[in-house]
């Protein structure tokens, strides 16, 4: 229907489009009338032979702006400040992971890389602390070669995440020597070659290209591992211990690999890793800029954004490795962590004076589909929306694919009126239209599971007078209200196959080639068999072939476009 | 002014952007600051740069009370209800109606913004979409953007905003919608007044040598990667040899233009009143900034940002955000014209402040173009064809202002980018891609 307006693509574009993309193009050009949509997920679980396993392209991957502030903490010390503001992120497919390895350095993003680089290193230099970790010789006027030589050495195997080359050290010693002379500093120096080790592509970006082997095409290096590996499970670089695992060829052969992805999931920093993957799957990052009429919902601040989004965190947390649980439970569960403000929203005594405190939420939410964080997001600055809300369920925890509105649609839901008071009434007239009730039939009924929360997230039982119905229909199971509809998601085999799409993705920084379709089912067979704990998903996924090797990057634009 | 050898910068990043071309620029040429076209910089007498500018704002207008009344020249036709604010310098615009966007529609206001800005459809990749040309600001960056300190400038209001100036796909370059920030970037230690001292600080060299050395890591990386991170690796290390050249014209006299002088700097933030972000106070403080950046020659071609399409910006007074109001309000969108009247009054302000900046005979505005539009036409229905189209400034003669030009059977927007391409020198044979592709400019409004 609306979508065949879509434009024809010159040649010139179609080598941009990767075939797994040209396939979801059309996908998209499937309009929603069919009645049943192919969830793509779904092809994880479908009995149909998958192709065999062929590892998909390598590709640069961008720190994140979280992971760049981790991996200066960690390295260069905790208490470097950092400028506010760096190259920022970009969602590519739902994720900033998979934004990450298509978006490249900006003009704007080279000049606040070097502010940052020459700030770091000022405040390193100035700190004997920080810096003793990685210098310990005395620091004179004079140009100590030697010294020069091991600092480059030493911190750029941390920042790089391997060992640098004779050449490239080479490189910053003369960087240091002249840097000693025009400076008449020896100590003040050494911040030029630590600027340039920061502002290095081998720094901005993590280079896994892997090697050939005679099994496989390409297998990721011991130090590309313990790179994959600690961006994926801490968000953060790999440590010395890590490092040193890879110099000593224990994070390519099967045994010694698993047991340090299993201590490393028994360290505090998984913590981060899981936080991260959450937020940006959730897309809580955008919770910093939430727009809500205080007028409208009085309980408005600047605090809300950043306090509903900690709550999820920290409950997915409790979730993943306090209590290893199902990943279901976070459709269901009642417990929850709240501070003051969260507190008043949801009309519960404060657990604690300061911070966050361990609650049991009251009967009338459950699970994540109760919380602030994705209701107030999932909603319009003055009133809740059924769409946004629906579309969220769908896309980002099932993993459905809705096509975007048409652009020559009246999209616009009825007004208030005496036919149509609440949103259910309106949304059901709009309904009757059916180029609408296509594809809003898939999204507004489902989001209208949640009318019983305001679009900040309060609880109410009525809409401009009228009780709210907040029953409905999700894959066969029926619903009477929101409790209903988490259990609901969480019984529908698509919440967990959407995680393991969604975590591989994140996990690997690219949307998955039909050769991994097979490593997507063992890793979902994996995770039904451990009982759909996450903590086991991301294990295996870190064993996976999927995460281990890759292909022979593409040298032509000609082999790009047939990838 | 010293005798300087020509610098011209090639259209590699417009190309490589398009046709994926992996070339690479080895030792840019020594620092040829402050060129003309041709190569006679200040010989003319007439030292004054030309500049480009976009402003964009998004969601749309209501071609009915936006459209002017009567065509032609001066008093031959009248401003509509909606640019009422554009009264006072009406003489110094011109508004291009009537034309169409013919890229295709596929995502609502996104596709128009490409089709406007690029003349090119957006490219889908995944499910995920981004812009496969380069938008008209970096067209032409690519070609005057090495004559200044910075290649162009990217300018927000609206706060977490991405902007959509783009040098190729997935390549997009940020906005800075902190009014401190910009002020620190452009006028913070680094600026210097006509008249005042080169900076002379030996770190200034040792951080070139930095950046050279980072450049010969991004070139050792190159020969390991896939084609893909190529263009990527390529585009950092462009913009790598970019900031080098900056750091060197440190080291040169200050461009003497008389109008420079560091402007008053913005508050350190702007807190939301009743949860209204403080759009019009954080807009004039940009253009403050802005002004004198073009005025100090700082750059030559700058966007200016007010929303992202599809925004929901609460508006003071406004019952709703702009985007939802746009689509469920219902009649004649009071509300909606009501912000539309706050855009346009603020995109009126722009063009005043750069006209009252005197430059040779004239204004910095006689020698800027300005581009100025959004991302469809009637925004309930995101429309494409009648798109809003108004241009400021003269362009160093070149650019006919005062007029209303009514174009009849919809004429490709591309034709009034392919013009202003030419006006600021660049000889493109065509702009856009397909049905977007213009090959005849819109000789009506040139000079």
């Amino acid at each position: 229907m609306v979508f065949t307006a879509l434009v024809s693509y010159s040649p010139a574009v179609r080598f941009i489009l990767q075939p797994a993309a040209i396939a979801l193009v059309s996908f998209g050009l499937i309009s929603c009338s069919a009645g049943e949509i192919t969830e793509p997920a779904r092809q994880i679980t479908t009995e149909s032979p998958a192709p065999p396993f062929r590892a998909a392209a390598p590709s640069l991957v961008r720190l994140t702006d979280a992971q760049y502030r981790a991996t200066i903490s960690d390295v260069l010390g905790e208490t470097i400040i950092l400028p506010s503001s760096l190259e920022p992120d970009v969602p590519v497919d739902g994720l900033l992971a998979v934004g990450a390895s298509r978006t490249s350095i900006s003009s704007r993003g080279v000049e606040q890389y070097e502010d940052a680089a020459y700030s770091i290193a000022e405040q390193f230099m100035a700190d004997e602390t920080a810096r003793s970790r990685w210098l310990s010789c005395e620091l004179g006027t004079t140009f100590d070669e030697s010294c020069a030589r091991d600092f480059i050495t030493s911190v750029g195997r941390a920042l790089w995440r391997r060992p640098l080359e004779d050449e490239e050290i080479a490189r910053l010693v003369i960087v240091t020597d002249r840097a000693t002379m025009a400076l008449e500093s020896f100590q003040e120096a050494l911040q030029f070659p630590l600027a340039a080790l920061l502002m290095a592509p081998d720094f901005l970006f993590r280079a896994e290209l892997g090697e050939a082997t005679r099994t496989a095409e390409r297998v990721f290096t011991d130090f590309e591992m313990a790179s994959r590996l600690a961006f994926f499970l801490w968000n953060t670089a790999p440590d010395e211990a890590l490092l040193d695992a890879a110099a000593a060829g224990e994070l390519t052969s099967d045994a010694t690999l698993a047991d340090h992805v299993d201590a490393m999931l028994e360290d505090p920093r998984a913590r981060d890793g899981i936080r991260s993957f959450f937020a940006d799957m959730l897309e809580l990052y955008k919770l910093d800029d939430l727009s809500k009429d205080p007028t409208i919902f009085v309980h408005m601040n600047a605090e809300v954004g950043p306090s509903a989004r900690e709550e999820t965190l920290l409950g997915v947390e409790h979730l993943v490795f306090d209590r290893d649980a199902d990943y279901r439970e976070l459709f269901t569960t009642e417990t929850s962590f709240v501070n003051r403000k969260l507190a008043a929203i949801y009309d519960i005594p404060a657990p604690v004076r300061e911070g966050f405190g361990q609650v049991t939420l009251p009967s009338d939410r459950a699970g994540l589909l109760g919380q602030v964080s994705v209701l107030a997001l999932q909603s319009h600055p003055s009133a809740s929306s059924a769409t946004l809300r629906g579309l969220f369920i769908r896309k980002v925890l099932l993993c459905g694919s809705i096509p975007p509105p048409p652009a020559d649609l009246n999209t616009a839901l009825p007004e208030v009126s005496g036919t149509a008071r609440t949103l259910r009434e309106r949304v059901n007239e709009h309904l009757e239209n059916p180029s609408c009730a296509a594809c809003h039939n898939l999204m507004d009924p489902i989001g209208l599971g949640l009318e019983n929360y305001d679009g900040l997230g309060r609880f109410r039982l009525f809409d401009n007078d009228v009780e709210i119905d907040a029953s409905g229909e999700l894959a066969g199971v029926d619903y009477v209200d929101a409790q209903g509809l988490g259990e609901a998601i969480a019984d529908s085999p698509d919440a967990t196959t959407c995680l393991v799409r969604t975590l591989y993705r994140y996990a690997t920084g690219h949307v998955e080639t039909s050769g991994e379709t097979i490593t997507l089912r063992a890793l979902h067979d994996d995770f039904a068999r451990e009982g759909y704990r996450v903590r086991a998903l991301l294990r295996s996924i870190a064993l996976s072939r999927g995460f281990r090797e890759a292909r022979r990057p593409s040298a032509t634009e000609t082999e790009e476009g047939e990838r | 002014m010293k005798k300087l050898k020509r610098f011209k910068l090639s259209r590699r990043t417009m190309l490589r952007g398009a046709l994926g071309a992996g070339a690479v620029s080895v030792g840019l040429p020594a620092l040829d600051v402050f060129l003309n076209d041709n190569g006679t910089a200040h010989a003319d007498g007439s030292a004054l740069p030309r500049r480009f500018g976009l402003y964009f704002w998004g969601n749309g207008v209501q071609p009915p009370l936006f459209n002017p009344i009567g065509e032609g020249q001066g008093d031959e036709w009248s401003l509509g209800e909606q640019l009422a604010a554009f009264t006072p310098v009406k003489d110094v615009i011109s508004i291009v109606s009537g034309t169409k966007v013919y890229t295709g529609n596929p995502i609502a206001h996104d596709s128009g913004v490409a089709g406007v800005l690029t003349g090119a459809p957006l490219v889908f990749e995944g499910e995920s979409y981004t812009f496969q040309r380069p938008t008209i600001d970096q067209v032409i960056a690519s070609e005057i953007g090495g004559q200044t300190l910075l290649r162009s400038l990217e300018i927000g209001v609206q706060r977490g905003m991405q902007g959509r100036s783009y040098n190729g796909p997935n390549s997009r370059n940020p906005v800075e919608s902190s009014p401190a920030a910009l002020f620190d970037r452009l006028f913070g230690a680094t600026f210097r007044e006509p008249g005042d001292e080169p900076i002379i600080d030996p770190r200034l060299a040792l951080r070139r040598s930095v950046l050279d050395a980072v450049s010969d890591q991004s070139r050792r990386l190159r020969r390991r990667v896939g084609h893909a991170d190529q263009l990527r690796l390529d585009e950092h290390f462009q913009n790598v040899r970019a900031l080098e050249l900056r750091l060197a014209r440190l080291e040169e006299d200050p461009p003497d233009l008389a109008a420079c002088m560091r402007p008053d700097a913005p508050l350190a933030d702007y807190p939301d009143i009743e949860g209204r972000p403080r759009m019009m106070e954080i807009h004039r403080a940009q253009v403050e900034t802005l002004r004198m950046a073009l005025a100090c020659d700082l750059t030559r071609v700058f966007s200016l940002w007010f929303t992202d399409p599809v925004n929901n910006t609460l508006f003071p007074g406004r019952s709703a955000g702009h985007h939802r109001l746009t689509h469920d309000e219902p009649g004649e969108q009071p509300e909606v014209s009501a912000i539309m009247l706050e855009i346009m009054r603020e995109a009126a302000y722009c063009v005043e402040r750069l006209e009252s900046v005197e430059e040779g005979d004239g204004t910095l505005l006689d020698n800027t173009a300005m581009l100025m539009t959004t991302d469809c036409s009637y925004a309930r229905q995101h429309l494409l064809e009648d798109y809003p189209i108004i241009l400021a400034g003269g362009c160093c003669g070149r650019l006919k202002q005062g007029l209303h030009y009514r174009s009849t059977g919809f004429e490709n927007t591309s034709k009034v980018l392919l013009t202003l391409t030419r006006m600021m020198g660049l000889r493109l044979d065509s702009f856009g891609i397909d049905d977007g592709e213009a090959t005849d400019g819109l000789s009506a409004i040139e000079v």
